[in-house]
Order: structure tokens, then sequence, then C-alpha cells
């Protein structure tokens, strides 16, 4: 199944990396591009709100941190793209720690609440500073190549996904993250230190989604407080996440998809109906929450057994692992049979 | 006498004006099961959370092999060889039973494949390895319980603190932990337990530390206390004594 997912995942990429040599139409790769956008949004906001189980609705606001941190850097100090991004990837890991040190300490609603209130409180200073440019936004050196946006942004979120997956799935880390989000209290007994745990996935979540901000900041050439760090961006990181199914990192994905596609369809056909999308978005995501609880990835999941699966092939893996025993054993035995032989004679 | 494991030394707890624990000193011989007992509210839990570093110690100090371990936090503790049981189970109910002890496997087999091989071989020794998919949500009491002390022998713990572990199981489940706890002793873990039931007391402890309002009362083998004049009172009154 695990492997599966990968080989999948794989083949998706390609898949879409493969799109512009059919399509060229403009759009259909600007729609793509953000649909990509999202899928990394979702899937950074569920490292923590998923594996940990803290919702951070400062999400939002890592994602402006780092499109404002390329701006500055580009426009204020001439810095090229690429240098621009990293400071902006640097400057968004200071703040996920200097943030992470007293939010983390929170739990359940007053986390969400202390995170809301912050990305608020940026918002805030992004329109008073005379370096952002207030409520007037920036203005960033155009560069209209949709295929560069598109394999960039396709590249950052694939490496982010791939890297999460590994973490969270493969490795210890996903693991004692669930831990935490099981029971703090408990975990500390086994050895976790659980500060430094969420403080790893704080920044583990941030810096992949600054880094988004950054090269949305590029692609777009215009940002400000209103749109790029409004809590628009978490909320509806939230809703693909929860609708998709927390804490599996395939559902993020696809609830994503999903919802981007729901809301583009809606935007481009129904326009002037858009205050019903927000009013469909918010009976989507209560009838979720009350019907599919674990979300659609995380209901097919407990349908076909889920976590079964995965125990499955733990169980088959200790199998093996006996008969290989078994099979050392039988060997260190006849070798010891052979021996008392020889010392026989 | 040998060097005891752990040794504390006039340790005192205080939440505010309430005294949970008052100068108790006493100590743990390796390789002994040593009872921690007394009446409701004596303060037994809260002296195991201050041994295991949920509490720091108000006043007093911890000695673990000679090395003072006061206010240590309970993931160092893990590391240096304590390990816990919780009177209220503490499963990761979300996680399958094997994974709850993978993740206590990952203290001493950081690589992947070598915890899930350790997991399953505590799984096998405390009796879970048929439940080992079943979601830790799933399991009775009484596997939760089990569940408990394999999470905390994962960590291969030289001190074992088990706080209530056969509080609400059947005989036949107590007669199977009692078994269980004896076998991890004879392979040289010191356990320090705490438990009301004195027949489990009685059975398997070689020496017991009486907790009443927060101070060591008496201290001895299991014959001594209950002969103890002052034990008797705590536990029935001044008139049965």
């Amino acid at each position: 199944m695990r492997s599966k997912i990968i080989a999948l995942s794989m083949l998706a990429v390609l898949g879409l990396g493969v799109v512009p040599l059919f399509v060229s139409d403009t759009f259909v790769l600007r729609i793509l591009t953000e649909a990509i956008m999202w899928i990394g949004l979702a899937i950074t906001f569920d490292v923590l709100a998923g594996y940990t189980g803290y919702l951070n609705f400062g999400h939002g606001a890592f994602f402006g941190i780092g499109a404002y941190t390329t701006a500055i850097m580009m426009v204020r100090a001439n810095w090229p793209f690429a240098m621009a991004l990293l400071a902006g990837a640097v400057v968004t890991a200071l703040c996920a720690l200097a943030a992470g040190f007293p939010t983390l300490r929170l739990r359940g609603a007053y986390f969400a609440i202390a995170t809301w209130a912050l990305s608020l409180a940026i918002q805030q200073l992004a329109l008073i500073m005379t370096i952002t440019g207030g409520p007037d936004g920036m203005r960033l050196p155009p560069f209209l190549n949709p295929l560069y946006f598109f394999y960039l942004m396709l590249g950052v979120v694939a490496t982010t996904f791939f890297l999460l997956w590994f973490l969270l799935e493969r490795a210890p880390f996903g693991l004692k993250l669930k831990a935490i989000r099981e029971d703090e209290q408990g975990a500390k007994s086994l050895g976790l230190n659980p500060t430094r745990l969420k403080i790893q996935a704080f920044v583990l979540s941030a810096v992949p989604t600054g880094i988004l901000g950054g090269v949305y900041a590029y692609w777009i050439t215009f940002i400000d407080p209103a749109s790029t760090l409004s809590d628009l961006v978490s909320d509806q990181a939230l809703v693909m996440v929860v609708f998709g199914g927390m804490g599996t990192l395939i559902g993020p994905v696809i609830g994503a998809v999903l919802i981007f596609t729901f809301k583009t369809v809606f935007w481009a056909y129904l326009s002037d109906f858009q205050l019903l999308y927000l009013i469909i978005l918010g009976a989507v995501i209560a009838l979720s929450v009350v019907f599919l609880p674990n979300g659609l990835w995380g209901t097919i999941l407990s349908r076909n057994g889920g976590g079964g699966q995965r125990n499955r092939d733990l169980a088959k893996r200790r199998e093996r692992d006996k008969k290989e025993e078994a099979k050392k054993q039988t060997l260190a035995d006849g070798l010891k049979a052979c021996t008392q032989k020889e010392g026989g004679k | 006498m040998a060097e005891p494991l752990l040794e504390l030394k006039s340790v005192s707890k205080t939440f505010g004006g309430l005294t949970a624990n008052n100068q108790v000193s006493f100590k743990v011989q390796p390789g002994e099961i040593g009872g921690l007992i007394g009446p409701n509210g004596a303060g037994k839990t809260t002296l195991f959370n201050v041994i295991s570093g949920y509490y720091a110690p108000s006043h007093g100090r911890i000695l673990f092999n000679g090395q003072d371990i006061s206010g240590k936090p309970p993931y160092q503790l893990a590391g240096l060889g304590i390990g816990r049981t919780f009177q209220v189970v503490k499963p990761f109910p979300g996680l399958s039973v094997l994974e709850n002890v993978l993740i206590a496997s990952f203290l001493r087999y950081p690589r992947r494949a070598e915890a899930e091989k350790h997991a399953w071989r505590i799984l096998e020794t405390t009796g879970l390895a048929d439940r080992a998919e079943v979601s830790a949500a799933g399991l009775t009491l009484a596997g939760r319980k089990r569940l408990e002390i394999g999470k905390a022998l994962a960590l291969e713990p030289s001190l074992l603190l088990l706080d209530e572990v056969v509080a609400g199981l059947n005989p036949t489940e107590v007669d199977q932990t009692i078994e269980l706890i004896l076998k991890l002793r004879d392979q040289g873990v010191t356990i320090l337990i705490v438990e009301h039931i004195m027949r489990v007391i009685m059975r398997i402890c070689d020496r017991l530390v009486v907790l009443n309002y927060g101070e060591k009362i008496a201290e001895g083998t299991p014959q001594e206390i209950s002969n103890n004049p002052s034990v008797i009172e705590a536990y029935l009154g001044e008139a049965a004594a």
C-alpha cells in the first residue's frame, strides 16, 4: 500500500510534468499552478493539524512572511529571486521558532486562538510599516513566464510532499508526533521531548509554506496584506485538510484538488453568485465533520481495513524476519553438529 | 549492603499550602521488588510523579544509581533507565498496539527495523502479540494495563515504577500480571510498585514502605508491616490497633 502510494505520487508528478507539452493555454496552466500551490499549503498544514494535533491558524501568516520577505529583498535590496526566496525561507524558519516557543505550550482551542491572533498581528504590522508598502502592498519586478512558475511550483510541492512522506510515514518522526497528538504526558514517560518535537514539526510545516509564499509573490507580481496575509489562507487549508482526511498526507492532497476545482469552476461559471461559494463551502465542511469525521481519505482507509493494512505490512515483515532467523538457527545448528562430529573423530 | 538503585533523601512535595509528601526517605536495592502502600490520598501517586520527573521535589534529593536526578524531566529519566506506568492508563488510542510499543522502542533502537523487532519481542513477553494490529482503544482494561507495562518495558528500564497495574482486574488477570512482574524481576529489572490489593503486595514484594498523610510511617518486610500497629491504625483506625 505504502510503496503503491509513492509510485502513484511519482506518476502523478510525472503526469503533471508533461501537461505543458500538450496544453499551451496559459489559463489552464495558471489554474494548475495554483492548484499545486494549494496542495502544498494543505500538506504542510497537515503536519501540525493531523500528525501533531495542533490547529495552526497562523499558517497563512507564514505564507505571507515568505511572500513579503522575498518581495522586500527583491524590491528594496535588488536581490536576485533565488537569494530572496532563500531569505524568505530563513526568515520564516526564524519566525516559526519565535512563535512556536510561547504558543506550543497551549493546547486545543487556546493554541488555535493564539496563532490566529498572531497572524492578525502580522497582518496589521504589514499594514502600518513602510517597508511593506502598507495597505498599498508591493509590486515585484514582473517575470511573465507561466511555464517557469508551473515547474517551480511543481518542484517545490513535489519535494515537500516526498520529504514529508519520508519523515512522517517512514521515519520514526511521524509516529513520535502522533504520540504527542494522542497523549502528551504519556509520551514524555517514553523518552519523547514534546517541546522539541513540536518545535521541529512547527518549523517543518512553516518553511515550505514560506517558500510557497515567495514563489507566489514573484508569480503574481503583486502582494498586499488584504490578500496575502488574510486568514482565508489558513481557513482554506484547514477546510481542505479536514475534508480530505487529517493526518494522512494523501487526504489533504485530495481535499486540495477537490475544493480548489470546486472553487475554480464556481468562480468561472457562477461568478454572479460569489456569496453562495462561501455558504456552500461552509455547508460542505459542516457536513463532512458530521458524516465523514475522518475525511474522505480517512474513511476510505478505514473501509479497507485502514491502519490494518499498515499493520499487516508490519506483520508480513515480522514473518519474514522470523523465517530468516529460523534459517540462521538451522544453519548454526547444522554447523554445530558438523563441528561436533569432527571433534568426535 | 550493595549500592541502592534508587534512594530518596527526605523528599517533600508541596502544592501551595498542601503537603503531599513530607520528608520521605527510603532505598530500593537492585533486583528487589519494593512496594509502596498507604490509604487513599497518602501521596503514593504524587511520590511516583516526583520520582519519574513529572513533578520536581520541593525539598530533598533523589538518587538513581548514585546520580542526582531530582527535577530532571521524564524523557531524560527514561533515557537513564526509569520506566513507569500510569494509574490512569495512557495508551495512544488512535494507534495500534504495535505502534504504541514501537514509539517506546525508538528510545533504545532509533532505527525503525530494529525498533520493530524489539516491539514484537515486548509484545510476546507481555502476551499482546496476537492483538498487535488492534487499535489501543479497542483493548480491554486488562489489555490496556498490559500495554502500559509493555510500553514501559520497551524502554529497557533498570527501574520499573508500576502504579496500580492490577487494580480493577479479575483474579485470573491478576495472576497473569503477577507472573509477568515476577518474570521481569528474574530478568533483573528492579521494581517499585504502588498497589492497594494486599494479596498481591504481600505475595510479591520483598520490602514495603508505608505512607500516610504524605509521611513514611513504616518500612520493612511484608511480615513486619502486617504486624505493625501504626500501619493497622492508619488503615483501620485507632480502635483496631
